[in-house]
């Protein structure tokens, strides 16, 4: 029993110092430290007009949900960048929570403090239109940010980008290229996002629209999920349905990573690719030219940036200098841009 | 059955001398088993899971036989069709990790619905910027002990504090996808080191590493629950677990040890996904869970434990991902394929139900009843 | 299920007047005219009643005659045929012949609904109560007051209040949850229940059992209020005092059969009682006890003080290498709780397991396997077997890990083993690959007792090994116990069969109420003074050897 005992009092010590040692070897393992990604920021001093000049002091609201996306992430950086190059502004945020119902609770809180602007991207648009009005009336002008109300009294300001318009400038590219290269009848394949998804719907309408124009049509498409993981398998299975294929795109530069992986692991380097939403891996790659991607559209996550600049503009009642109307207009919609290896350069700063 | 005594219904009469002679009928068809000599495993216990398995090979011969005859053309091509198996396979092989994970689960009387959130956790951990800093080996240590860390807390949850496994698998699920994402700071984690990511890519005479990987996988999971007493334990404690701890076994040492086992096997799934995925994110993995467990139940093994199989598992995983390459040689969408997927699980057991029992006694004219 | 399946054979010429009764006075007349404190009609009567189950007679002639306002005990021991004439009474079994008469027209009740609405309740041991619906609701489960579909809250509320009051528990709010009760006020509900339906009738199967003992007298008070109201009442009890305090009139029962009807409840005999429910017409089969002063080594087990609160306080025991210890005792006596403790497999709140002078760590069931205990519980599919497994599975359940090497089981072997022990326990059929499943219930209990023939077992735990298995295996079991305790092997056995107690066991412990009220050899005990012992814990005057 004595030896027993002893025999298992050792192998208990053992297993336990080998769990405290993993333990303090994984702890050491969650660092992340690495240069951080340049946020998108218009510095006060590029702008040629005096609207950058400090002005009045302002205080601006902002309410985003958690991010579970790179694209979200640099939505909430960019607003914090952005507010931090104004000296005139001060930048309060509220954690939006997990779902509308806690966003909308963010808001009425954030009302409260009587801020001069809120900037919200809310969870749904339409669940959070009440949250929008409440604060109007309050007379807090609000600036809605991707997800519009549907009520036009509950928002200031509207700023977008262009989902169809995304699936637009693909397309475009997609047919200029093999246009170029003299293929006929090509084969298209497409990744989609969340295909459950309205954004996802409206860039495969705007895809297949424009393509149509050309008579040109998919031939396959895959539903992937906006991850990595779900993009390489969505990617592994389109190209074992098509074993020739001429042009891709995929909806999501975050999911292109794994798609991208799956092109190298399935060897596969007769096509090119479009990619989605401008991340800077993907334009990094696009510039250096050495994969199958060769172009992305864009839908910015810097519109955040001008959101918080836009806001600025509207609590101190300046209008945009270049415009000739004394106020700030109330809906900005950006145009999807295509980023290629020619203009890369231009764009690396807004990847995200 | 009549030929045997349930016990559910009152003995024997009582006046029947005990040592008179027993005709009995089971004997009888005992003695015919042994008779039938070479094929008696087939018909013994046995040879049930094989029966078993026997039935989600038709499925997956009806599959391939629908991909024949919807794209001859792509069937027609023998190097096509032999790259269409090794991605199918490939295609199964994370899931069918995390699914000899949860067979073992299951069998044991449990239910693992934190699968996919500690692949995603796993993954995540195994990418930091200061994990790759360790090269290939770190991030794999740091993937298994980080796969087996989280189960063994599920583990202790569920054994010794004494919660339901699917209340405290579930609360796992949401905690460590939220520990995920706030290591990742909610971004996607490239994976810069070519070691890991080649894993994804390399072939070993003709055929993928993560092939070979699953294979292993399958292979010591079927050794560990049929040929060794940790398999023995399971099936006990699984099946009976008031008898398991009666008979003297730790039932919650060895509960703690299957969730254990089913988180070290998130950590190889997690290191192979994000080889595939040359990348991590705490999004990852999405809903493996219900894929797993949709897998291991159509692979016959009983949800209330106590009885299955590692190969049935693997047939289903490997019938998931058929599907899965049938609806994309054909274009259909994702949903259609959702709905498909919905409908054989409850058609498998449904089928396993009721017509195993006829089924089996055609092929074996077997007398025991095996349900 | 029936209680019949505890296996007591039917004497072929049973006759009505209990002929095996032995010795004493027995001349009270069966069927006589009723005791005359009993004045109501006869609402219930039963005529030469038998129930049948494939291979058991499980009533075998019973006569039964309850009257309006009285309250009519059925005394009999297990096995004797109550739960099944309850069964029948109630509707859940018919019955093969005979003649149920209730309120002068003769009746076949097809299912518990109908036996409800005729008038008759039953209040089982186990309170078959919505613990999370509110007393009212339970009241009137199932048939609740109702218009267009909506239960009327308010009219369910008042009547049961009403009810409530009829009892004597007015204080109980109709809209409490059952689960805030205490058992007695449970206890109220189940009557509420019985009075919604109008019932005429209430069958009580041992409603003292669940209470404690100050609220049985609540419970009398509330049987005086229903048979004031002309109720009839059939009250089923092991407890002799209760059946005096209670009772009107007595009906016996024996092996299926009525032994003695309408006995006065307050003057009858003790002895006579005890006549009536007991003498066997044919003997188990014992094995011989060895001749000779019997083992006089230092004990193996030693209990000391074992106690938890509310199934048994105090208990100190030793059982010797060779020695057979029997435990009898009622169900709810404390003894299959005792015999679980012991082997650590619920934790003791007080006292000590010693084994070969060794404490055992309380709680742990891997501490006394190790130190070589052994037991095959009360329960056996669901707390010994796994059912699906083949045979030999099952039979080197506690052993597998010692013939395993390097953790890799060795199934040739395991079988090799399970075989030997198959064939020295002649088990039938002999194939281990079986599932167990298949096998009755004397064979399943060789599997579990064989299970323990593997190891190195030193003390042996029984917990009613001869239930469900019928008397040819019976006598095997018996052997088998006997020529493991010639091996040394200490044998702790639990039975609520009186009889097997005293005819395997070296030494006796009788327990009631969770407590050891006698100890004695099994020579100098005999099956009445036992029964009364368990029944009264009291000796009954003159029934001592």
């Amino acid at each position: 029993m004595t030896e027993h005992s002893r025999d298992l009092s050792r192998r208990r010590l053992l297993f336990g110092g080998a769990a405290v040692g993993a333990g303090v070897l994984l702890a050491g393992c969650t660092s992340n430290e690495t240069e951080p990604t340049a946020a998108q920021t218009k510095g006060a001093d590029a702008a040629a007009s005096g609207n950058a000049a400090p002005g009045q002091k302002v205080v601006i609201g902002f309410s985003a949900p958690a991010a579970d996306h790179g694209w979200l992430a640099a939505i909430t950086t960019n607003a914090k960048a952005q507010a931090g190059a104004y000296s005139d502004v001060e930048f309060k945020t509220v954690e939006a929570g997990a779902d509308a119902a806690a966003q909308r609770a963010a808001i009425s809180t954030l009302i409260s403090q009587k801020p001069n602007v809120i900037v919200m991207l809310p969870h749904d648009g339409k669940e959070l239109n009440a949250a929008g009005l409440e604060a109007m009336k309050a007379g807090i002008p609000v600036v809605n940010l991707d997800r519009a109300f549907p009520d036009a009294l509950a928002y200031r300001l509207q700023i977008k980008g262009d989902n169809y318009g995304m699936g637009v400038a693909a397309a475009h590219y997609i047919v200029d290229q093999l246009k170029a290269k003299g293929v006929s009848n090509p084969v298209i394949g497409e990744i989609a996002g969340i295909d459950s998804l309205e954004l996802t719907q409206e860039r495969s309408k705007g895809f297949a629209d424009t393509l149509a124009q050309s008579g040109l049509k998919v031939s396959n498409r895959r539903a992937a999920e906006f991850t990595a993981d779900s993009g390489q398998q969505a990617a592994t299975s389109l190209f074992q349905a098509l074993p020739k294929i001429d042009a891709v795109w995929n909806h999501d530069d975050d999911q292109g990573i794994g798609v991208l992986a799956a092109v190298n692991q399935a060897n596969r380097k007769e096509f090119f690719m479009v990619g989605g939403a401008g991340s800077k891996k993907a334009m990094e790659d696009i510039q250096a030219d050495n994969t199958v991607l060769k172009a992305t559209v864009t839908y910015s996550p810097s519109m955040a940036s001008s959101a918080i600049s836009l806001a600025r503009l509207i609590a101190q009642g300046k209008g945009m200098s270049d415009l000739v109307e004394l106020q700030v207009p109330k809906e900005i919609i950006l145009a999807s841009e295509t980023i290629t290896k020619e203009n890369a350069s231009n764009y690396l700063k807004l990847g995200f | 059955m009549s030929d045997v005594t349930d016990t559910s219904t009152p003995e024997r009469p009582a006046q029947l001398p005990a040592q008179s002679p027993p005709v009995d009928p089971a004997e009888t068809a005992a003695a015919e088993q042994r008779a039938a000599g070479r094929l008696s495993w087939w018909r013994g216990e046995s040879g049930e899971g094989a029966r078993r398995n026997l039935w989600l090979i038709g499925v997956l011969v009806a599959l391939i036989v629908i991909g024949i005859v919807t794209r001859p053309d792509l069937y027609g091509n023998s190097s096509w069709v032999w790259s269409n198996i090794l991605v199918i396979l490939k295609l199964a092989s994370v899931v069918g990790v995390v699914s000899v994970g949860m067979t073992f689960v299951i069998i044991g009387g449990g239910i693992d619905l934190s699968v996919g959130a500690i692949v995603a956790l796993a993954g995540v951990w195994a990418t930091t910027v200061a994990t790759q800093s360790y090269g290939a080996g770190g991030m794999i240590f740091c993937a298994l002990t980080v796969g087996l860390g989280v189960g063994l807390v599920n583990g202790l949850l569920i054994s010794y504090g004494r919660l339901v496994p699917f209340i405290a698998t579930l609360a796992m699920l949401v905690a460590a996808r939220g520990l995920a994402a706030e290591l990742s700071d909610k971004q996607t984690q490239v994976s810069n080191n070519a070691t890991i990511n080649d894993i994804a890519s390399t072939n070993l005479l003709g055929i993928p590493l993560l092939v070979y990987i699953l294979a292993a996988v399958v292979i010591a999971g079927w050794v560990l629950l049929n040929r060794t007493t940790f398999g023995r334990r399971t099936v006990a404690v699984g099946g009976n677990p008031e008898a398991a701890r009666l008979a003297g076994i730790d039932v919650k040492r060895h509960t703690l040890m299957l969730y254990a086992l089913s988180g070290l096997c998130c950590g190889i799934a997690a290191i192979m996904l994000t080889a595939q995925a040359t990348s991590a994110q705490a999004a990852m993995a999405n809903l493996y869970e219900l894929d797993a467990i949709a897998a291991v139940i159509i692979g016959g093994t009983l949800l209330s434990g106590g009885r299955g199989t590692i190969i049935g598992s693997l047939l289903g995983v490997i019938i998931f991902s058929t599907i899965t390459n049938l609806f994309a040689i054909n274009g259909l969408t994702t949903e259609a394929q959702n709905m498909v997927k919905g409908g054989i699980i409850v058609a498998a057991v449904l089928v396993q139900q009721v017509q195993f029992r006829s089924l089996t006694q055609f092929l074996g004219r077997n007398r025991l009843t095996t349900n | 299920m029936t209680e019949r399946e505890e296996g007591v054979v039917t004497e072929p010429e049973a006759s009505p007047t209990g002929g095996g009764a032995q010795g004493g006075s027995v001349d009270a007349p069966l069927l006589e005219a009723p005791a005359d404190t009993v004045a109501g009609e006869v609402v219930l009567r039963l005529t030469d009643v038998v129930k049948t189950f494939p291979g058991v007679r499980a009533l075998d002639g019973v006569q039964l005659e309850v009257r309006a306002g009285e309250v009519h005990c059925l005394l009999g021991q297990n096995g004797a045929g109550k739960s099944t004439l309850i069964k029948v009474l109630s509707g859940v079994h018919q019955p093969d012949s005979g003649q149920v008469e209730w309120r002068g027209e003769p009746v076949t009740f097809a299912n518990p609904q109908a036996a409800m609405r005729a008038g008759i309740a039953t209040i089982y041991q186990e309170l078959d109560l919505v613990e999370d619906l509110s007393v009212a609701e339970n009241a009137f489960l199932g048939h609740e007051p109702r218009r267009f579909g909506f239960v009327r809250r308010g009219q369910m509320a008042r009547r049961t209040r009403q009810i409530l009051g009829r009892l004597g528990h007015a204080e109980i709010p109709p809209n409490r949850m059952v689960r805030l009760l205490p058992a007695a006020g449970k206890q109220v509900v189940s009557m509420a229940r019985a009075l919604s339906h109008e019932a005429r009738l209430i069958i009580m199967d041992e409603p003292s059992a669940v209470l404690a003992h100050d609220e049985v007298g609540n419970l009398f008070r509330i049987i005086r209020e229903l048979t004031a109201q002309g109720i009839a009442v059939i009250y089923i009890s092991h407890r002799l005092e209760e059946i005096r305090e209670i009772g009107d009139r007595v009906t016996v029962l024996k092996d299926g059969g009525t032994t003695a009807a309408n006995l006065p409840a307050r003057d009858t005999p003790t002895r006579d009682l005890v006549n009536r429910m007991t003498g066997r017409t044919i003997e188990y089969v014992f094995p011989e006890r060895p001749t000779g002063a019997g083992p006089a080594e230092a004990d193996l087990l030693v209990v000391e003080g074992l106690t938890r609160p509310g199934e048994f306080a105090d208990v100190s025991l030793r059982v010797r290498p060779g020695e057979v210890v029997g435990i009898a005792g009622l169900v709810g006596s404390g003894r299959s709780e005792l015999l679980e403790t012991i082997y650590g497999a619920r934790r003791a709140e007080a006292g000590t397991v010693r084994m070969a002078g060794r404490v055992l760590r309380a709680g742990s069931v891997g501490a006394a396997v190790r130190a070589g205990m052994g037991m095959a519980p009360e329960e056996r599919k669901s707390q010994a077997l796994l059912l699906g497994e083949p045979i030999y599975r099952n039979v080197t359940l506690a052993t597998f890990t010692r013939y395993a090497r390097a953790g890799f089981t060795d199934v040739g072997r395991e079988r090799a083993e399970a075989d030997r022990i198959a064939e020295s326990l002649e088990l039938r059929p002999r194939d281990v690959r079986r599932p167990v499943r298949t096998l009755s219930g004397g064979n399943q209990q060789k599997v579990v007792v064989g299970r323990w023939l593997l190891g190195d077992t030193k003390l042996l735990l029984l917990d009613e090994p001869t239930r469900g298995v019928d008397v040819g295996a019976r006598a095997e079991l018996y052997q088998v116990i006997r020529s493991l305790a010639e091996q040394g092997v200490g044998v702790l056995l639990v039975s609520s069969e009186v009889p097997e107690v005293l005819g395997l066991a070296d030494r006796v412990l009788v327990m009631r109420e969770g407590r050891v009220v006698r100890e004695a050899p099994a020579g100098e005990l005999d099956e009445n003074t036992v029964l009364d012992l368990v029944m009264a814990g009291s000796l009954m005057e003159g029934a001592a050897a």
